[in-house]
């Protein structure tokens, strides 16, 4: 099994080396001019040099607090609001059809509103991370939430739990793997949209990098702060499964 | 007679609550917007007033018009590079764990984030902004493909293996099918991702298109014309998003779950 | 059938059993269910039945004829559409450790491990950590469970989940067992402990039991009456007193005529061919 898995990393890491091996020889072989396409010795050397930088640390702290931060704000509302939605009925009744409109609306399209309404500073880049959040983690929740063997909920009840109660000691327990799936989604799209938001309007992140390279034509400047969110979101999802390995150690089907 | 007649009543019940859900959010930002007298937000009535104005302008209804064409065009494509590629990793523990690693390494890029780069090399045209949208919707598209297949039951294989089909022709004519509710959420995604990254992309490029109407309104403090730009595309997701789902219900609706609803993401 | 002696339909099942007072009364209970494709389906008939404080009493029938539904309604997971329950001469309105089911399908928390599983029921009832594991460790040695206590629900067989939900359920000291089925799912060997688990385990805390199941054999080994239903709608077609002596020892009874008669007779009863090949 293990075994298994490494062989599977190891096929894994092939073709991202290939990958690499590819852009180094268009580059070595001058198929493309420096400008236009920078060699991956520079770009990942700059990338490691800025791992030092504390200036580029800064950087990537804005992201990360206000990725956080929307992201918490996200995860609480989402399964509140799920776990709501699936257990009373007439919060589902009014969430249900909400939802159903809210969740296809491009959520960066509201960009420009939230900017007008809380200002070029962190609270609008924070809300539009929970507007973005919030909704893969909302269904999932609710959805698992609805799913929900009601014989355990019986069985609670039976033992003397209350109804409310048994939202918080049966419920969301059962639940958790479903919110832990929707949890990953947000976290993905809570680093695609911080980073966008910085993009658009903002004087520091990830995303400023990016869009302050590409006004000065700093091709290997522009591929730094790429690395870097991708990065980020790889070590989130990989503690976001460890995490998960830890609370749904009695659940079937994880392996 | 009846028996259809409540089907019917079935089938269009689902879009009433919907409808008052609209109602109850216009209501709300009416109320918000005389709430917050800060005057950068403009009430529903006036920003409805607006919408004229800027879908009666015929070089903004054009632009509309040719994002919605590009975004199209972007989706069709990721959709018939992505469904092949899904069911190739959903068949295939190789091809799984080569492409896994990229899906990995990728998710977590916003695609419209490079733009600048591919604006580099492939111009501030079409094709880059139609590039970006085809990166943009094809991962939820292999994910859900690759799910679907992989949950294709083996003995289904095995039986048609025992026919003498080929590995093509397995793949087309049993993991297609058998795949196609899951490919088919993964779509419903997508389509809402492309029309996201669409609007992404011209708010980074700045050149044509909705997302620059939206964005350039925002720098030249018109609000109304922000307010009804975020209306038109808010509009046009939930257009899309429904629309999808009812030709999907109409294709896969055997396989359907009461209160299903696809996890879009940006 | 001049055989069916001990079966004697002329008899009123309901001045049948002691005169003790009834722990369980069912009085009148129907249920319908809405189908989803509109229309409705009457799954129980009205259902009259006085279980007596410390009966063990078996539920048998056919397939669908409602068993589990009239469970549900006793334990007030599902309300009845008409008529009411009363325990303990107050009526039904929803779930309480008064009754203790034990599901079919073990409903065992997937999240806690075995002992904590066990240790639920106290937990709620207000005692503390210690305590309730404290009680949770005598119930899991009293169902040969003990070294597993750390385990979680998906690491046990089928036999010891249905053991730990049991331990589960008698670990608040309900004074009423629902007992769905509980062995319906486990091997013959694992089958016959359990019956003579659960037959000790009564005669000792004489707790009172409704207990579904589809066996004749284990029906008539444990109950002190047999309630046969039938289907469509489902009401209950006879009742029928196990008057067999206690305590009961399975070799002994396997060889016992009048054991054997009961088995018969209630296969008889049950035997349903027409609704059965309906369905
Ligand atoms: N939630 C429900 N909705 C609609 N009909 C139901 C529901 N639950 C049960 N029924 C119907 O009620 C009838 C009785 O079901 P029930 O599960 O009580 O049968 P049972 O006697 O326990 O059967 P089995 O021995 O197979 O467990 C069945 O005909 C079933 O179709
Ligand atoms: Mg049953």
């Amino acid at each position: 099994m293990i075994r298994a898995w490494r062989s599977d990393a190891l096929v894994g890491i092939l073709p991202l080396a290939a990958l690499v091996a590819l852009w180094w020889g268009i580059v070595a072989a001058g198929l493309a001019p420096r400008a236009l396409l920078p060699s991956p010795v520079a770009v990942f050397g700059r990338t490691l040099a800025s791992v030092a930088d504390p200036a580029f640390l800064l950087h990537a702290w804005a992201t990360l607090s206000r990725l956080f931060a929307g992201f918490l704000v996200a995860l609480v509302l989402g399964v509140g609001l799920g776990l709501a939605g699936a257990t009373n009925r007439f919060v589902g009744g009014v969430l249900r059809p909400v939802v159903r409109i809210l969740a296809p609306v491009p959520k960066i399209a509201l960009y420009p509103a939230f900017v007008l309404s809380l200002g070029f500073g962190d609270a609008s880049k924070i809300v539009l991370v929970v507007a973005d959040a919030l909704f893969p983690i909302l269904l999932a929740t609710y959805q698992g939430a609805a799913r929900v063997e009601p014989k355990l909920v019986w069985s609670a009840l039976a033992a003397g739990t209350s109804r409310r109660a048994a939202v918080w000691t049966v419920v969301l327990p059962a639940t958790l793997p479903s919110i832990l799936t929707g949890s990953r989604i947000g976290l993905v799209v809570a680093c695609i949209v911080v980073f966008l938001a910085e993009m658009i309007t903002s004087t520091d992140g990830l995303g400023y990098l990016l869009v302050r390279a590409a006004r000065s034509f700093q091709t290997v400047e522009m591929f730094v702060p790429l690395i870097a969110i991708s990065a980020l979101g790889l070590a989130l999802n990989g503690a976001l499964a460890a995490l998960r390995r830890r609370l749904l150690a009695g659940f079937p089907n994880e392996d | 007679m009846t028996a259809a007649a409540t089907r019917a009543g079935a089938a269009l019940r689902p879009g009433l609550p919907p409808l008052l859900a609209c109602l109850g959010l216009l209501a709300c930002w009416q109320a918000l917007a005389h709430l917050l007298t800060t005057g950068g937000m403009p009430d529903a009535v006036a920003t409805f007033r607006e919408l004229p104005a800027i879908l009666g302008d015929q070089e903004a209804l054009g632009d509309i018009l040719d994002s919605l064409r590009r975004m199209a065009l972007g989706f069709a494509i990721a959709v018939a590079l992505s469904v092949p590629l899904g069911l190739a990793m959903g068949r295939s523990r190789l091809v799984a764990s080569l492409v896994n690693p990229l899906l990995m390494v990728s998710y977590p890029v916003p695609k419209a984030a490079l733009m600048p780069i591919i604006m580099l090399w492939l111009g501030v045209g079409d094709a880059s902004k139609l590039l970006v949208i085809v990166l943009g919707a094809s991962l939820p598209v292999i994910y859900h493909a690759y799910q679907g297949a992989r949950a294709v039951e083996e003995k289904m294989i095995w039986s048609a293996r025992a026919m003498g089909m080929s590995g093509a022709s397995r793949l087309l004519r049993i993991v297609l099918p058998a795949a196609l509710p899951e490919i088919l959420v993964g779509c419903r995604t997508g389509i809402v991702l492309s029309l996201i990254t669409m609007v992404t992309s011209e708010m980074i490029a700045r050149q044509t298109g909705a997302g620059n109407i939206l964005f350039n309104a925002l720098d030249m403090a018109q609000y109304e014309t922000v307010y009804a730009m975020i209306l038109v595309i808010g509009a046009l997701g939930i257009v899309l998003d429904v629309a999808f789902e009812r030709a999907r219900a109409a294709l896969v609706g055997w396989s359907d779950e009461p209160d299903a609803i696809g996890v879009t993401a940006a | 059938m001049a055989q069916a002696a001990l079966i004697d339909p002329s008899h009123p099942p309901e001045q049948s059993t002691a005169p003790r007072p009834a722990a369980v009364e069912i009085a009148g209970v129907t249920k319908t269910f809405q189908r989803r494709t509109g229309g409705t389906h009457l799954a129980l008939a009205p259902i009259d039945l006085a279980v007596a404080d410390g009966e063990f009493v078996s539920i048998l029938g056919p397939s669908g004829c409602g068993k589990s539904t009239l469970l549900y309604i006793v334990g007030g997971f599902v309300p009845p559409s008409t008529g009411a329950v009363t325990v303990g001469g107050r009526p039904v309105t929803g779930p309480g450790p008064d009754r203790g089911p034990v599901f079919q399908e073990f409903a065992l928390f997937p999240w806690k491990t075995v002992l904590g599983n066990v240790a639920y029921g106290p937990r709620q009832a207000g005692a503390s950590k210690a305590d309730a594991e404290t009680k949770a460790r005598g119930l899991l040695a009293r169902v040969g469970l003990s070294a597993y206590e750390t385990f979680y629900p998906k690491e046990l067989s089928g036999g010891m989940k249905q053991r730990v939900a049991i331990a589960r359920t008698l670990a608040y000291d309900p004074a009423i067992l629902l007992m769905d089925e509980p062995f319906g799912a486990l091997d013959a060997h694992t089958r016959l402990k359990l019956q003579n688990d659960l037959l000790a385990l009564w005669e000792r805390d004489r707790k009172t039991v409704l207990f579904v199941t589809h066996a004749v054999d284990e029906a008539v080994y444990l109950s002190d009456r047999i309630v046969v239903m039938s289907r469509q709608p489902g009401r209950i077609k006879e009742i029928v007193p196990v008057d067999l002596p206690r305590p009961r020892h399975r070799d002994e009874l396997l060889l016992d005529a009048r054991y054997q008669r009961y088995v018969i007779d209630i296969e008889r009863l049950i035997e349903d061919p027409p609704e059965e090949a309906g369905a």
